[in-house]
Parts: structure tokens; sequence; C-alpha cells
């Protein structure tokens, strides 16, 4: 991930000098508060989601990038494990897009923090994911008389792939965290009392931290692994292409999702993943990289018995003793952080698509 | 598509050597190559020596990958198997189907899902014998193409990654690809090695073998009267004998014989996608992304603009199954093929190439009789034997990798 490296290392040693999870002090890391507001381009938004929709942006149009990010599911996925593109599985839960635009790293394993755009243009090209060939793909979008309006409106002129991985990203800045209790401060008794345990005893702030509640660095919490990664040969074969293409040594023996790993090729960050943002968890179920824990009782549960089993895992989990009450209200206090559905048309592009691709008049006489 | 130019007369080999091929380039053309080719191009309109049509000898095999039954059978089960491409739905077999042909019964082939090709696909019927695959030649080897169709966006659309992952997770594939390449695991490389096996056992040999190859080894009963005097055609007034001779009844160059873009380019959105895709695959110049309206062939290749329009002379054998003819399928029959030619390179609407200039002087109306268009048509017919059919082979299946109590013991020794 390789952003904040040396701040990230600091706060990690001190949070290991405080050596105990009773004792946080919440004042040590980022606020939790509301988001930044986003400068949002509305034409160019408005052509993302388009885009975003859009299955003839994969491979075989058969898939779009909300087969795997469904709106309904706070733009996450729907099983444990994410589809993946037809002739595969997945090996990862599809992440919530809701606020992706605030983040700075991206993926479980963090291996992509640059930007969006450099996002968008892995989850199309992804043989496990969209297997789509730029090139087809922009010859596409140059064939639909939509589009064409739609990239001109937008200030792109001529649609080109260049402007799709930029349409894209501009459209997720709209899936923004909208009337979270938690940022409207109408959170019940029991929320606000979890929101202590969260920045105090439960000590989740130590890494949930920040306007996201994610300090976007990878951690080892020891959630056990998803045994239909590798049972399913579906869901294996795309395990395997992603750590061949990767480059992680001994791929085909690997029996664990390394995480972390994938970045550094250090064996302290196997089976670190990224802290997720606690935002939009209401709809976006089941949990964790690879969809191990269903709800979010089990979450705090997970936490509350020092969570898993690894050698790497981090120093900072240990046992609880959280009693059901405060679960209850750590519980109450998650749910508060998510917001409305986004799944009008403000968010979601409900037109039809054309079901074929008209010809271009005159095509001998016009300039391709 | 097989069936190719019924040209004049054309030193062919001295001239391949000369980059004018057959083609007369006009001397509108000012550069001192232009001349050359010119004069190239006069030399070629002399009666000569196209090497005769001769009966076709066994298939070379390359040293480097040798026969053996395993890899053939090998190859085989890969052929046929979707998973050798992007969604699992598109393999070889897809696009050269045994029962078209090995080939595609449409003019453009059907591509990968959500596309179409923007070419006619080949036979792989003799594709052993030729020394170079694809319309303008871009493979130099079986290995070469059968690696570039099963990756290409609007064919197979694989990646190594994925497919070499699914190979791993299928037993029988893990025990074959040991047994044959001696790896643990199957090697990308190895499917288009055992692949390109199978290819070069698909010939019109043996029992398949082709009327003309028994007429010509000696059986004089293998041919017609009337296909008699269709070769005489052949060799002499339709001048095919140019371009498709010798062995591989090709001369394995490339010539631009006038063939018209294909109509489905003005009509079907879905073939103007591939055909600016394949502008930019190809590595078009952005002038040439924007102005092209036809397959440039040959130009793709070599950048010379006296190429473009050019394609490999197809060769002859099997043709009777692998309809529609041409590098882009613009005739669906026999018939149709011999009017282009007699016509000098024209369609029954008088279309014809775009690069006029780069239509081979041998291309002429050649001023035959309706009787000997039938004898030249009954010819033809004597390049097919019987049908090379297949039974598909069953796909093996996928089985986990590893049991659940592995899983269960690397879970406790994390």
């Amino acid at each position: 991930m390789g952003v904040r490296v040396t701040t990230g290392r600091t706060l990690l040693a001190a949070v290991v000098g405080f050596g105990v999870a009773l004792s946080v002090q919440a004042a040590e890391y980022p606020n939790i508060g509301p988001l930044p507001q986003l400068k949002i381009n509305k034409a160019k938004a408005e052509l993302g989601k388009r885009l975003f929709f859009d299955k003839r942006l994969s491979g075989d149009a058969a898939v779009s990038c909300a087969t795997c990010h469904v709106p309904e599911k706070g733009y996450a996925g729907k099983e444990a494990l994410s589809p993946g593109y037809p002739g595969n599985g997945h090996f990862r839960n599809a992440s919530s897009l809701i606020n992706a635009a605030h983040r700075k790293v991206w993926n479980w394993d963090g291996r992509i923090g640059t930007n969006l755009n450099d996002m968008t243009r892995e989850m199309l090209t992804e043989d496990y994911t969209m297997n789509m060939d730029m090139r087809i793909m922009q010859e596409r979008v140059k064939q639909d008389p939509v589009y064409v309006k739609m990239f001109k409106d937008a200030g792109y002129g001529e649609p080109s792939n260049g402007s799709v991985r930029k349409a894209i990203p501009e459209y997720l800045k709209t899936l923004t965290s909208t009337n979270a209790p938690f940022d409207k401060g109408r959170m019940s008794a029991s929320a606000k009392r979890g929101m202590k345990l969260f920045k105090g005893k439960a000590g989740c702030i130590r890494c949930h931290s920040g306007p996201m509640m994610t300090d976007q660095r990878a951690h080892n919490t020891g959630v056990p692994e998803n045994f239909d990664v590798f049972m399913d040969p579906m869901n294996h074969q795309a395990f395997i292409a992603f750590t061949m293409f990767q480059g992680i040594p001994n791929y085909m023996n690997l029996k664990r999702d390394p995480g972390y790993f994938n970045v550094t090729l250090l064996e302290e960050d196997m089976g670190k993943f990224l802290t997720p943002s606690l935002r939009e968890l209401k709809y976006s179920a089941p949990y964790m990289h690879n969809g191990m824990i269903k709800t979010l009782a089990g979450v705090v549960d997970f936490y509350n018995q020092g969570s898993g089993k690894d050698s790497n895992k981090s120093e900072m989990l240990k046992p609880l003793k959280l009693s059901g009450k405060e679960k209850k209200d750590l519980v109450a206090f998650l749910e508060a952080l998510s917001g409305d559905k986004l799944t009008s048309d403000k968010h979601v592009w409900k037109q039809p698509y054309p079901s074929e691709y008209e010809a271009i008049a005159n095509w001998t006489k016009v300039r391709n | 598509m097989r069936m190719k130019k019924l040209t004049l007369t054309l030193v062919a080999a001295a001239v391949a050597a000369v980059f004018a091929g057959c083609q007369a380039t006009p001397a509108k053309q000012e550069s001192a190559a232009a001349s050359a080719e010119m004069s190239a191009a006069k030399m070629a309109m002399k009666p000569s020596g196209s090497p005769p049509l001769a009966p076709l000898g066994k298939a070379p095999i390359p040293p480097d990958n040798k026969l053996t039954p395993a890899k053939v059978e090998l190859g085989k089960l890969l052929f046929f198997d979707p998973r050798i491409g992007g969604d699992a739905s598109t393999g070889c077999s897809t696009c050269h189907e045994p029962e078209q042909g090995w080939a595609w019964a449409e003019d453009f082939s059907r591509g990968y899902p959500g596309t179409v090709h923007w070419r006619n696909s080949q036979s792989i019927i003799n594709s052993a014998y030729y020394p170079r695959q694809f319309w303008a030649g871009s493979a130099s080897s079986n290995e070469k193409q059968a690696k570039s169709a099963a990756k290409g966006g609007v064919a197979g659309n694989g990646e190594d990654d994925i497919m070499e992952a699914r190979l791993a997770l299928i037993p029988e594939y893990r025990k074959r690809f040991k047994e044959v390449f001696g790896t643990e695991w199957p090697i990308i490389d190895d499917v288009w090695h055992a692949i390109s096996a199978f290819e070069r056992t698909m010939n019109t040999t043996g029992k398949y073998e082709v009327p003309l190859d028994k007429y010509l080894k000696g059986d004089k009963s293998a041919l017609s009267k009337q296909q008699v005097r269709g070769m005489a055609l052949f060799n002499g007034k339709g001048g095919c004998i140019n371009c498709h001779n010798g062995e591989l009844t090709t001369d394995t160059d490339f010539h631009n014989i006038g063939v018209p873009p294909n109509k489905r380019w003005e009509e079907d959105g879905l073939a103007q996608i591939t055909f600016r895709f394949e502008q930019y695959a190809k590595g078009q110049t952005e002038q040439g992304y924007r102005s092209a309206k036809s397959d440039w062939g040959f130009y793709y290749r070599s950048k010379n603009k006296w190429d473009k329009g050019k394609f490999r002379t197809a060769p002859l054998r099997y043709i009777a199954y692998t309809a529609p003819y041409m590098h882009n399928g613009v005739f669906y029959t026999l018939e149709e093929v011999i009017d282009f030619y007699n016509r000098g390179g024209f369609d029954e609407e008088g279309r014809t190439t775009l690069f006029p200039k780069n239509k081979s002087a041998m291309i002429k109306p050649l001023g035959l009789t309706d009787q000997e268009k039938e004898d030249l048509l009954a010819f033809l017919e004597a390049f097919s034997g019987p049908e090379i059919t297949m039974e598909k082979p069953e796909q093996p299946p996928y089985a986990p990798l590893f049991s659940m109590a592995e899983l269960k013991a690397a879970q406790e020794a994390k």
C-alpha cells in the first residue's frame, strides 16, 4: 500500500507501547467525524454512472461493475466471495464502494495506492474480474450515440478508454454516505454508549480511525481462511491466476490468502489486510476480506474473543471482556454509521441500454 | 476463401524474392522502389514455370515439437476445450468447428462472445504444411497461431495465467501434461505445442486423400473428363496455377486480387467496432485508423503502402467444406469465386479492392465460357475428398487441488 508508511509505523509503535486494549486514548487517533465534501462534476459523474452499470464494459459483455458491487448491498458483494468473471469465481469479498473515493489505498491487500483511475483500470482488465481488452471497450463506447453525446457534454471530447477511467471515479465520488445517524447527531442512547466503547474499552479506534473509520493500513486479525476459495475450483483458479500474475512465490501450494504480503513479499505481512471502512455496514454483510463473518454481532464476538489465530496476528488484539449489553451497544453504534440506501435514480442507472450496436450511417464516407 | 487468383502467369518463386510479388503497381508511384516493382510485374507477365500441382506429401514436423500419440491426444482434448479462452466458452473448436470444415461457415468468424471477428475463419485442415498462418501471415507456426487466437480480444480473449490455472485444477490434464512434457504443472506454452501436434495430424492424406492427389499419383480414374478439362483451364486460360501451385496449392505469398470490402462493415455496428479495434490491434497510425475502410492485410505487417489489400494465397484442398471464401468471406459459393476472377477481380456489382493500384496485374478478365466455368468448378471439386469428422471428446472435469484435511492443517499451522 505504501502510503504514509513512516507515520504508520510510528503509530503502530505507539499503540504497541500502550500495550493493552483496555486503555486506549481516543485523542491519539484521527477523529472519526463526518466525511469531507467532494466536488463533483455532474456531467462526468452521470457518464460514469452509465458506464458503471453497463455490461458492455466486460470482455464478453456479461458483467458490469454493478454485478459484483450491488447497490442494494451498499455497492458490496451479495455473497461471501465475489462472483468474478464468467468462467471463474473469485477469492475475496467485494468491498463496498460507498466512500471509496475518500480512500487513499484500494483492494483488500492494498496493492493500489495511487488513485481510482488505476483501480478502475485494474477491475476492467483483470481476467478474473471483467477481462476487458480496453481497446475493444473504447470502440464499443464510441459505437453508442448516447455515449458519444455524454462524453462530449462532459468535456471529454471523443470517447476514449482514458476518459472512461476518469468518468467512473467521478461517479464513485457520488457514492458518499448520506444521512448516517452518526453524521446527523441522531444516534440512540445505545449507539452513543457503543461509540464510547469503540473509542475506549473495545479499542476499535486504533485501526478504525478518521472519517472513514479506517487507518487504511494492513493488519493481521487472524480471520480464518474461507475454504470455499480452495474447495471450489472456480474460485481457486482465480486465486491461482492472481497469485501467479502478482509474483507470489510457491503459489500453487498456497493454502491461505497472502494479503498484504503481495505488496511487500515480507513474511511478517502474510495474512494482513487493509482495515475496512465501517460505514454502510448495515448493507454490506457478510464481513471481512473473505466474507467469513455473517453478522455485525458475529464481528463483535470475533474481536471480543481476541479475534482469530495467526502467528502474525496484531499485538493489539486481545480478549475485550465485553458484556452482552456492551456488545449490543457496539453493534448499535456500528449500525448508526450507515446512511440512506443509495439505490434511487440518483445513483443507479436505470434506463435500458441498447440491445445491439447501431451501425454508423454512411460508414464508407465518414472518418472512423 | 480457399479459392484464389486465376491469374495470368508468374515466376512465383523468383518474383516473391522481389518485393513486388505478383502485383503490378502503376507507374504513378514515383519512387525507385515502385519502378522496380513495375519491371518485376512486367517480367511476371511472361509465361513461366509455376511449380505444377503435386500430390500432398507427409506433413512437416518441426524438430522442437515431435509428434507422439500421447501429445496428439492431449492436443485434441485441448483443441476442443473451451476453457482455453477467456470466459470458458470459446476454445479453438468454437471457430474451427469440425462440421463447418474445421472453420466457421459465415463471412466473419464468430468471435468471442460480445464481439464478432473481422476475417474469415480458416480451416485447420492441412495447416501443418504452411510456413505462415493467418490471412496476413502474422504467425510463423501453428504454435504461434494457436497462442494468438486463444488470446486475441475478438477470438479466445484468454490470458495465460487464468488458462494455466484452470489446467492445474483438472487432474486429467495434470496427469497428461506430466506424461507428455514432464512438468509438474501444465505450462501454457505446452498447450500451444500439444494443440499444434494435434493439428498436424489433421490432413487430407491417407483415407482423406483428395481425388486430385490420387490422379496426380497416377490414378487416372480419379478425375472425370470434365475435371481433366477443368484442370487444363486451371493451368492455362484460367491462370489459377500462377498462385495456386505446387504441392500446397498455394505459393504462400501475398497478393491483392481485388476482393471488395465486406458490406457488413457498412451495416453491422458490432462489425464496425471490431473493424476499428483491429486497426489498433494491428498497429495502425492515427491517420490509418481514421481513414481505413477495408482490411489492409499484409500492410499491417510490412507497413509498405503497396502491400495494402494483400492476403495470403489460400490453399485449395478441402474447399468443398470451407465456404464462404476469401479473407472476408464475401463469396459463399465457388461459382461466385470463379465469376469474380472471370470478371477480372470484380464482384457482380462491379466492386473491387479499395487499393486498385495494388491489384495484381495477373488479375484480368478471363473470358471463360459457361462451359469452361463449369469445367473449372468441377475440377475445384477434385480438391476435396471425404469430410473429416470427429467425435468431440468430453471435457475432463475440475477437482479441488487440496483436501479439507490439508486446508485445516494449514489453518492450524498459521
